[in-house]
C-alpha cells in the first residue's frame, strides 16, 4: 500500500489545493443564525398551520391530504381498501338481488330465469299444483310486476277479451 | 479514530470548553442556544465538505443549512450510538448525494475565487516549482481543472476523495459516515485516485 501511496504523492499535493477553496472572510457569521431562524420560522409555521386548521375546522380535507403527502406508502393501502370495498359491494348486491329472486321460486321447479319470474302473477300462481304444505302467502319481490289482480272482463262477458273483439267477414243481408 | 460523544471539540471559531453530549442533550430539550453552539462547531467542516462535492458555494450553503435542519428535527432519534459529529456528517453526505443525483443532468459548476493566502501555501510553492505543466497553468485553470476531474468521479468515490485527502478524515471516520466498511473505503479511495491520476495526467506526471 505504501508503493501506491507513493505513486499518489503529486495527485495528494494537489488535491490539497482545495483546501484553499474558502468562502470570503465573514462568510460564516451569520450561517448559525440563519439555520436558527429557520427552524424558529419552520416551528412557528407549523403551529400556525395547526391552529389555523383547528379555528377554521374547513380545511379538514386539506389536512387529511397533507396527512396522506407525508405518508405515500398509505395511499396506497388506502386506495386498495377502496377498491376492495367497491368489490365486495357490488358482489353482496348480486347475491342479494339473487336470493329475492329465489323467493318467488315454487320449490319443486327450476330456476326460472328474472324476466319469467317478473311474469308470473296471481293467476298463474292460482293455477299452479301447489302442495298442501306449502304455505300461500303474498310473494314479495323488488321486481316491477305490471299487475298481479285480473283483469276485468270486456261489458262483464266472460272469456270476451277487452282489447279484441270477434270480427265478422259475412256479407252483410239486406 | 472517531470522537467520543462526550469529548470537547474545538472547531474553528467555535465557543470551547462545553461538552458537546451537553449542548445535544440541551438542543434535544429545545435549546436553540445550544444549538446554535453546535452550528458554530461544526459549519465550516460541514460547509466545506458540501462545496468540495458540489463545487458550488450557493449550493453548499443551502445543503449545509438544511443539513443542519434536519439534524434538529430529527435529534429525538439520535440515540448516541455514534458521536453528534459523525452522526451530523452522515446526514450532510446523504443530502449532498440526494442532491447530485437530482442534478445529474444539469453538471454545472461554478468557479470561486481561491483564497487569497494561496499563493503562499508551500504545498502549492512546492508544486509549481517544480519542472511540471502546473508551472506554467494558472491558478484558476489549475482549480477548473481539479473540480473537472472531481466531478467525473462517482459521488462514492468522490466523497471518499473529499473526505481522506481534501478534509484529512480517517478511514475509521469516513467508514462511520458512509455507513459501509474499512475495505471499502481503502478500495474506493484507490480507485478513485486511479482515476484522478489518469484525468490530471499531464499535471501529475513526474518528469
Amino acid at each position: 500500500m505504501n508503493e501506491k501511496d507513493q505513486n499518489f504523492d503529486r495527485l495528494k499535493r494537489l488535491l490539497k489545493l482545495k483546501q484553499q477553496e474558502v468562502p470570503p472572510p465573514g462568510y460564516f457569521n451569520h450561517f448559525s443564525s440563519d439555520v436558527i431562524a429557520r427552524i424558529r420560522a419552520g416551528e412557528a409555521g407549523g403551529n400556525q398551520a395547526f391552529a389555523g386548521r383547528a379555528q377554521t375546522g374547513a380545511s379538514w380535507f386539506a389536512g387529511f391530504m397533507g396527512f396522506f403527502e407525508t405518508r405515500p406508502g398509505l395511499v396506497g393501502g388506502f386506495a386498495t381498501s377502496l377498491c376492495l370495498l367497491l368489490v365486495f359491494g357490488v358482489f353482496f348486491a348480486e347475491r342479494s338481488e339473487q336470493a329475492s329472486d329465489n323467493m318467488l321460486m315454487i320449490p319443486g321447479t327450476s330456476a326460472l330465469p328474472a324476466a319469467s319470474a317478473v311474469a308470473l302473477n296471481s293467476s298463474t300462481l292460482a293455477s299452479a299444483a301447489l302442495p298442501a304444505s306449502v304455505p300461500t302467502g303474498i310473494v314479495a319481490s323488488t321486481n316491477p310486476v305490471t299487475s298481479l289482480q285480473p283483469v276485468a272482463t270486456l261489458f262483464g262477458q266472460p272469456g270476451a277479451s277487452p282489447l279484441f273483439q270477434p270480427a265478422s267477414f259475412a256479407p252483410a243481408t239486406q | 479514530m472517531i470522537m467520543s460523544e462526550t469529548a470537547p471539540i474545538a472547531g474553528a471559531g467555535s465557543p470551547t470548553g462545553v461538552l458537546e453530549g451537553d449542548l445535544v442533550r440541551r438542543a434535544r430539550d429545545g435549546d436553540l442556544k445550544a444549538y446554535d453552539d453546535l452550528v458554530k462547531r461544526y459549519q465550516e467542516r460541514i460547509y466545506a465538505t458540501v462545496y468540495h462535492m458540489t463545487s458550488n458555494h450557493e449550493d453548499a450553503n443551502d445543503i449545509a443549512q438544511e443539513a443542519f435542519i434536519k439534524a434538529y428535527q430529527a435529534l429525538k432519534s439520535f440515540k448516541g450510538g455514534s458521536s453528534f459529529y459523525t452522526w451530523l456528517y452522515r446526514i450532510a453526505v446523504n443530502k449532498t448525494i440526494n442532491f447530485l443525483k437530482q442534478r445529474k443532468n444539469k453538471h454545472h459548476f461554478s468557479l470561486n475565487d481561491l483564497d487569497f493566502n494561496t499563493e503562499n501555501n508551500p504545498d502549492l510553492v512546492a508544486l509549481i516549482s517544480d519542472r511540471t505543466p502546473f508551472r506554467d497553468a494558472g491558478l484558476t485553470e489549475l482549480q477548473k481543472k481539479l473540480n473537472e476531474a472531481l466531478m467525473r468521479l462517482s459521488e462514492p468515490h468522490r466523497m471518499v476523495v473529499v473526505l481522506h485527502d481534501v478534509q484529512g478524515q480517517s478511514h475509521d471516520e469516513i467508514a462511520e459516515i458512509m455507513g459501509c466498511n474499512i475495505g471499502t473505503v481503502r478500495s474506493r479511495l484507490f480507485y478513485a485516485r486511479q482515476q484522478l491520476q489518469g484525468y490530471l495526467a499531464e499535471y501529475v506526471k513526474t518528469s
